[in-house]
């Protein structure tokens, strides 16, 4: 979509940012991370809870570590899904999850989801457990991958 | 309890204003046009960052353009575009500016870029019932594998379709690149790559060939064996 960059590569546009927090006695806690398509990935996880201070970690990832990010997305059909039925947040959380990939342009929010339960009393089961587990996979790789560079445990 | 949430959702409504954000700077803008119009990762005018986003500044500025026409062709849909009012998404722009980003900087062109304590390579189209072992006999004969990562998925239980392995030196990642790339393992084809680059793929493309880092950043001071 955005072209030819530098009569280079063709960086096709693609965006994904998740955020999980709430804010409490601990202050604003929270867990981000984003990948850019120009291959920044950044990781920022705060909490006070014990004087803990905010880890923020940037790494540029590889066209095939998009790729395979894209194709985790793309799997899980989120993006035929809207979240107009989905929990609203509400004080115990808020989970935003928004993605750019070539002319489609998500922002979706929720609450935080305790397990399937809350998926499944909820007033969109499928679509909601389709961003359930879409959520932990991208997590999952997030982690491992700022784990392995930065030899930190990122929760 | 209640009330005291409140009292904190004024405090950062006025800090609320995507407007305001996309007056972050060019080189900013134009990065986050091709991202998100209202990223909040983006605000970040650190100088650890500002090398690398200036660096790709005139190039991404007519890339801007593009994605810009492109955004305005884009399909939007979630509660998202409607929550800027909402308490906790005022403070978004806020919550990850003005902060630097801790990160392992090489300062060299493109290139792959070591981890901590070594080389990590990206493993996809693994075969979903693949087990560690598979990877391990594979993967193990270009050096030891110091770090596996072989995830699931997690609504199926089976293996997600990639595996992240960390080697100690450049070359064994390099030898495992070459020579498992596009081979067979389980009758799926795999792809094998590096995870980590030292440079946006903005600023030019990954370049296999000159991949190969400065000697004196290579490793850190050799191990004695003996």
């Amino acid at each position: 979509m955005a072209g030819v960059v530098g009569g280079e590569e063709e960086l096709e546009e693609f965006y994904v940012r998740y955020y999980v927090g709430h804010k409490g006695k601990f202050g604003h806690e929270f867990l981000e991370f984003e990948f850019r398509s120009n291959g920044m990935l950044r990781y920022a996880n705060n909490s006070n809870y014990k004087n803990d201070t905010m880890i923020r970690k940037e790494v540029y990832v590889t066209p095939a570590v998009l790729k395979e990010c894209r194709r985790i997305i793309l799997e899980s059909e989120i993006l035929k899904e809207d979240d107009n039925q989905w929990p609203e947040p509400d004080r115990v959380g808020r989970q935003e999850l928004e993605i750019v990939m070539g002319n489609e342009h998500i922002s979706f929010t929720t609450s935080k989801i305790g397990s399937l339960v809350d998926v499944q009393s909820s007033n969109d089961p499928e679509g909601l457990r389709i961003f359930y587990y879409l959520v932990q996979d991208l997590k999952c790789f997030v982690f491992s991958l700022i784990s392995l560079h930065f030899k930190i445990k990122p929760i | 309890m209640a009330s005291a949430a409140e009292v904190e959702a004024v405090d950062f409504e006025p800090e609320d204003d995507d407007l305001m954000d996309e007056d972050g700077g060019i080189a900013d803008a134009a990065l986050d046009a091709s991202a998100s119009p209202r990223a909040p990762l983006h605000q970040q005018q650190q100088p650890k960052l500002k090398s690398a986003i200036t660096g790709g500044a005139s190039s991404s500025a007519s890339a801007a353009a593009a994605a810009a026409a492109a955004a305005a062709a884009r399909k939007t849909k979630g509660r998202g575009f409607r929550d800027d009012h909402h308490p906790e998404s005022a403070d978004r722009s806020s919550r990850l500016a003005n902060s630097n980003f801790d990160s392992l900087k090489s300062g060299d062109g493109p290139g792959p870029q070591r981890s901590v304590e070594g080389w990590i390579i990206l493993v996809t189209g693994v075969h979903e019932e693949a087990q560690e072992d598979d990877l391990q006999n594979s993967f193990g004969e270009f050096g030891e594998i110091k770090n596996l990562h072989l995830n699931l998925d997690r609504r199926t239980g089976f293996v997600k379709g990639y595996a992240l392995i960390e080697y100690e030196n450049f070359e064994e990642a390099q030898n495992a690149i070459s020579s498992m790339n596009g081979a067979e393992l389980l009758t799926q084809i795999i792809t094998v790559d590096w995870a980590f680059s030292s440079g946006s793929s903005a600023n030019g493309t990954m370049k296999r060939k000159n991949t190969r880092p400065p000697r004196e950043r290579r490793s850190r001071s050799p191990r004695r064996r003996y």
